[in-house]
């Protein structure tokens, strides 16, 4: 059958699967493009057996799945080397299960990070997870492409907060993973393999995640005027001492365009939660360390909103006067930070560049920009050799359409790369699940 | 296992290890015929050896690998599921010669050991730079990190802290193939699956790991240890809630039931009262200031739930001694019967008490003495059927009742294990949980790590009719 005849074939049975409103087709599919790529269709399930049943079907006739959230990381990785159908799940909104004194919620998959923080913090508790774009990106989204912000600091990343799962395998099979309570550990820890594989092993339609009470208050600094080997210093020297940083990043380049920073050149950024006396407690503390280090501390008077710019940054960002642009994120050991800033900043001036660095995790993120598209690439280049230079690695989080097709998105293959591939193939044997989405082709 | 294969084994793991490293006499092996758990599980494994490197554990895989027999990870071998027995012969690795903290790295909060190193042993060895390894099983001054990755071992502060797995940064694994690989490691947000994240846990069914990458936190400036009374186990739980309601995560919050508590007075003398129907161990752990307003909104909790009386502890001492009574209890229980068995399930903290009044319900019914000391904080529950092995049918009435308490933990939504792993003696309940489908998942990950099924065999999964053991 050629692909139009299949497809008069299929969209009525698709149609069948999620009902008359669940399917998008001809100009409904523009809104799920990947660089231009369209589907032939899409599906928007209401619940899981509706999800469940359009999976099976394209499992039959080998169809490429790309689950859709909100859309807003669908930049990472590379295009699917197939793309027939999105399983958009943003109908797959409902709070599941909310007992605030277990500390857990279950949400659907399509529930989006804001929403489900309004939820919670009626019952004064919240989701320690920020990532970026939080109006638009979906828990389903933020656990198939293990999204974080700052917060990870202090509470960690996806893998530290899903404590179950429900997840559609690539014939349609639905099955449990983890459990409901914080406690857990009975047979594998399936829900592990599904957070960070974008949606190559299975889609997420259900999370049970923990939660957290708010704490009573935040207050935060920006300490400027000292070098970025400073920040450093600084930075683990207060992850290994008592205190608990709440967020603790370091930025470089154009920080006021970053966050707003009050002046130019590299600044560590530190805040502190919990009960007034401890907040007080941290921050003395803090004053002195900082001052002898050579820092000047300016408060952070419009805390939520700086934070909410570091969170969005770099995907909410694009630079002053950019003609092309690609974001990344890059991992090195936590002791490197300053050295990898240094080194990927060499030789850029400071209005032109602009990153970010959880210390915690050794995690940066940031942009290269250039005028043109193949200096971009060389800068990017440039970029990897100097973080590979300090043993980390970078993976490319957005770019143009010609740069995403002619670059590695993902960095080097893994060691395990041959288990991981034996594992795709057997949960997903056809290779309907974002074909080729992922690192190494998986 | 023929004799002809069995001398080949013995000869070629004499080579690999040298012959100290070898355990072949069967009045020495049966030794390694049990672990720490108490029913009556026992395998006398055909060979035993005392691996000191990586490479020697890669060599016997490869060697088990080509006879086609079983090969089975051990540590200290407390753990209380069986997962350490040798249920169908073939070669026990025992990693206890592999105890050396490799590396120690403050700036990074990481230390690289092997994975014989005993738990404590780590805390011990970075302790000078003012850190600590956060996961405390019952059995953390014997049992070892290669064993607490095996089970996902948790422990009292795990309720602030997290289980192993929030620990674990990093493993070198030998797979069933002897293929040496390594999972996860100091960089974070490695692309690729999370091969690390499913491997703790595992039982030692997809591998032998042989080096773990732990992280490291800070010593916490302060820590409150309080001993609250209450009049009933019911109270008691509702006080749990109360503590969670108001905002606060204890570091541990512990339940000792009167049973256990009059058993462990009686000789570790920890100043609990005998006449409390249940006692809350509650600690908090961080900065000072925190801990004194938290303290004082635990008191508030407490006494607004029949708390008849909670004392602070003053000084070192005393926390010592609170915290002896609590870890007494494995060695009282004992004195409070000639055998029992002990349940690890974990309910959702608000259904706790309706949970322990079924449980009370269970075991009059069936006539069973069920003791209770557990990590009320997370809701893990460690029900401890007693029964006496002299007296017919005392053995099946207690498991009777013990089937059915964990049957009603599943029902009030809650997990078949905790912290000690399913091993053999709680596979038939994983289907309580668990669908066929759900299963089939978890067997395809297996497979993945060991398709010929012989790491570690006979765990975790409930029996399928084809299984048999390897001739």
């Amino acid at each position: 059958m050629t692909d139009a005849a299949l497809m008069t074939h299929l969209l009525p049975a698709l149609r069948e699967c999620v009902g008359p409103d669940g399917l998008r087709e001809a100009a409904a599919t523009a809104a799920y493009a990947l660089d231009g790529v369209e589907p032939w269709a899409a599906v928007v399930p209401c619940d899981e057996n509706e999800a469940s049943r359009a999976l099976a079907l394209a499992s039959e006739h080998g169809l490429a799945v790309v689950p859709w959230g909100g859309g807003a990381h669908q930049s990472v990785g590379h295009l699917p080397t197939r793309y027939d159908l999105a399983l958009d799940l943003r109908r797959m909104n409902q709070i599941r299960a909310y007992e605030p004194a277990d500390m857990t919620v279950t949400v659907h998959a399509g529930v989006t990070v804001t929403d489900l923080q309004r939820v919670l913090a009626e019952a004064d508790q919240f989701f320690p997870l920020d990532p970026p774009l939080p109006d638009r990106a979906t828990i389903g989204g933020v656990v198939a492409a293990n999204l974080n912000g700052p917060l990870r600091c202090r509470y960690g990343t996806v893998r530290d907060l899903v404590l179950g799962m429900r997840v559609a395998h690539a014939d349609g099979t639905i099955t449990k993973a983890g459990a409901r309570v914080v406690k857990n550990a009975t047979a594998y820890d399936v829900t592990k393999l599904h957070v960070g594989a974008h949606g190559t092993l299975g889609v997420v339609l259900e999370a049970t995640l923990r939660v957290q009470p708010r704490p009573a208050l935040e207050r935060g600094w920006w300490l400027v005027g000292a070098p970025v080997e400073e920040c450093q210093t600084l930075a683990t020297r207060l992850l290994g001492s008592h205190l608990a940083p709440n967020r603790l990043e370091v930025i470089v380049g154009d920080g006021r365009a970053i966050c707003g920073s009050p002046e130019p050149g590299p600044a560590l950024m530190i805040s502190f939660a919990g009960v007034q006396d401890a907040v007080e407690d941290q921050a003395a503390a803090l004053d002195g360390l900082a001052r002898r280090a050579g820092f000047r501390i300016v408060a952070i008077e419009n805390g939520p909103a700086v934070w909410r710019m570091l969170q969005d940054f770099p995907w909410g960002f694009t630079m002053h006067g950019t003609a092309f642009r690609i974001a990344w994120r890059a991992s090195v050991l936590p002791s490197d930070c300053a050295k990898t800033m240094q080194a990927l900043a060499a030789g850029i001036p400071p209005t032109g560049m602009a990153m970010a660095a959880t210390v915690a995790h050794g995690v940066l993120r940031g942009e290269i920009c250039a005028a043109r598209p193949d200096d971009l690439v060389v800068r990017l280049r440039e970029a990897r050799e100097a973080v590979s230079g300090v043993g980390g690695f970078l993976v490319v989080t957005a770019a143009p359409a010609p740069i995403r097709g002619a670059v590695t998105m993902w960095g080097p293959t893994p060691g395990d790369a041959a288990l991981m591939r034996q594992l795709k193939a057997a949960f997903d044997p056809r290779g309907v699940l974002n074909p080729g989405r992922f690192i190494d082709g998986l | 296992m023929t004799s002809e294969t069995r001398r080949r084994l013995l000869s070629a793991c004499r080579d690999i290890v040298g012959a100290d490293g070898v355990v072949s006499a069967p009045d020495e092996l049966r030794v390694y015929e049990c672990d720490a758990l108490t029913t009556d599980h026992r395998a006398v494994p055909d060979l035993v050896v005392l691996p000191t490197s990586t490479d020697q554990v890669a060599a016997v895989a490869r060697l088990c690998a080509t006879l086609g027999v079983p090969i089975v990870p051990r540590g200290a071998g407390t753990g209380l599921s069986g997962g350490a027995i040798a249920t169908r012969g073939g070669v026990l690795v025992v990693l206890t010669r592999m105890n050396r903290v490799l590396d120690i790295d403050p700036a990074n909060r990481t230390a690289t050991v092997e994975a014989g190193c005993v738990n404590l042993a780590i805390s011990r060895a970075v302790a000078s730079h003012g850190f600590f390894f956060a996961p405390d099983p019952a059995s953390q001054q014997a049992s070892t990190i290669g064993g607490n990755v095996a089970e996902n071992a948790g422990g009292p502060h795990c309720l602030k802290y997290g289980a192993t797995k929030n620990h674990v940064l990093g493993a070198t694994v030998v797979l069933p193939s002897g293929e040496v690989i390594r999972l996860g490691g100091r960089l974070a947000d490695q692309p690729g699956y999370d091969l690390l994240g499913v491997f703790v846990g595992s039982e030692g069914t997809l591998g032998i790991c042989t080096e773990v990458i732990v992280r490291l936190l800070p010593v916490p400036q302060a820590v409150k240890t309080i001993l609250a009374v209450f009049r009933s186990i019911e109270e008691a739980s509702t006080a749990v809630s109360a503590i969670i309601a108001r905002g606060i995560i204890p570091v541990a919050l512990e339940m000792i039931d009167q049973e256990t508590t009059q058993a462990v007075e009686a000789y570790a003398h920890a100043g609990y009262p005998l006449d409390a129907g249940a006692v809350l161990l509650i600690e908090l752990e961080g900065l000072s200031a925190e801990v004194a307003t938290e303290a004082g909104e635990v008191e508030l909790a407490c006494r607004a739930h029949g708390c008849l009386d909670a004392k602070v502890a003053r000084s070192e001492e005393e926390r010592t001694l609170l915290w002896k009574g609590r870890k007494s209890a494995a060695g009282a229980f004992g004195r409070m019967t000639r055998n029992y068995y002990h349940q690890d399930a974990v309910v959702p903290r608000t259904k706790l008490a309706a949970v322990l009044r079924e449980i009370a319900a269970i075991g009059v019914q069936h006539g069973v003495r069920v003791p209770n000391v557990f990590h009320a904080g997370d809701g893990n529950i460690h029900p401890l059927l007693c029964y006496d092995d002299r007296v017919p049918g005392q053995f099946e009435r207690a498991m009777a009742a013990g089937d059915e308490i964990m049957r009603c933990c599943i029902r009030a939504g809650g997990t078949v294990s905790g912290e000690h792993g399913i091993g053999v003696e709680k596979r038939e309940y994983l289907r309580l949980m668990y669908s066929d489908d759900d299963l089939a998942a978890m067997r395809r990950v297996q497979r993945v790590f060991d398709p010929a099924g012989r790491c570690n065999p006979g765990k975790i999964f409930p029996d399928q009719p084809h299984e048999e053991r390897t001739p």
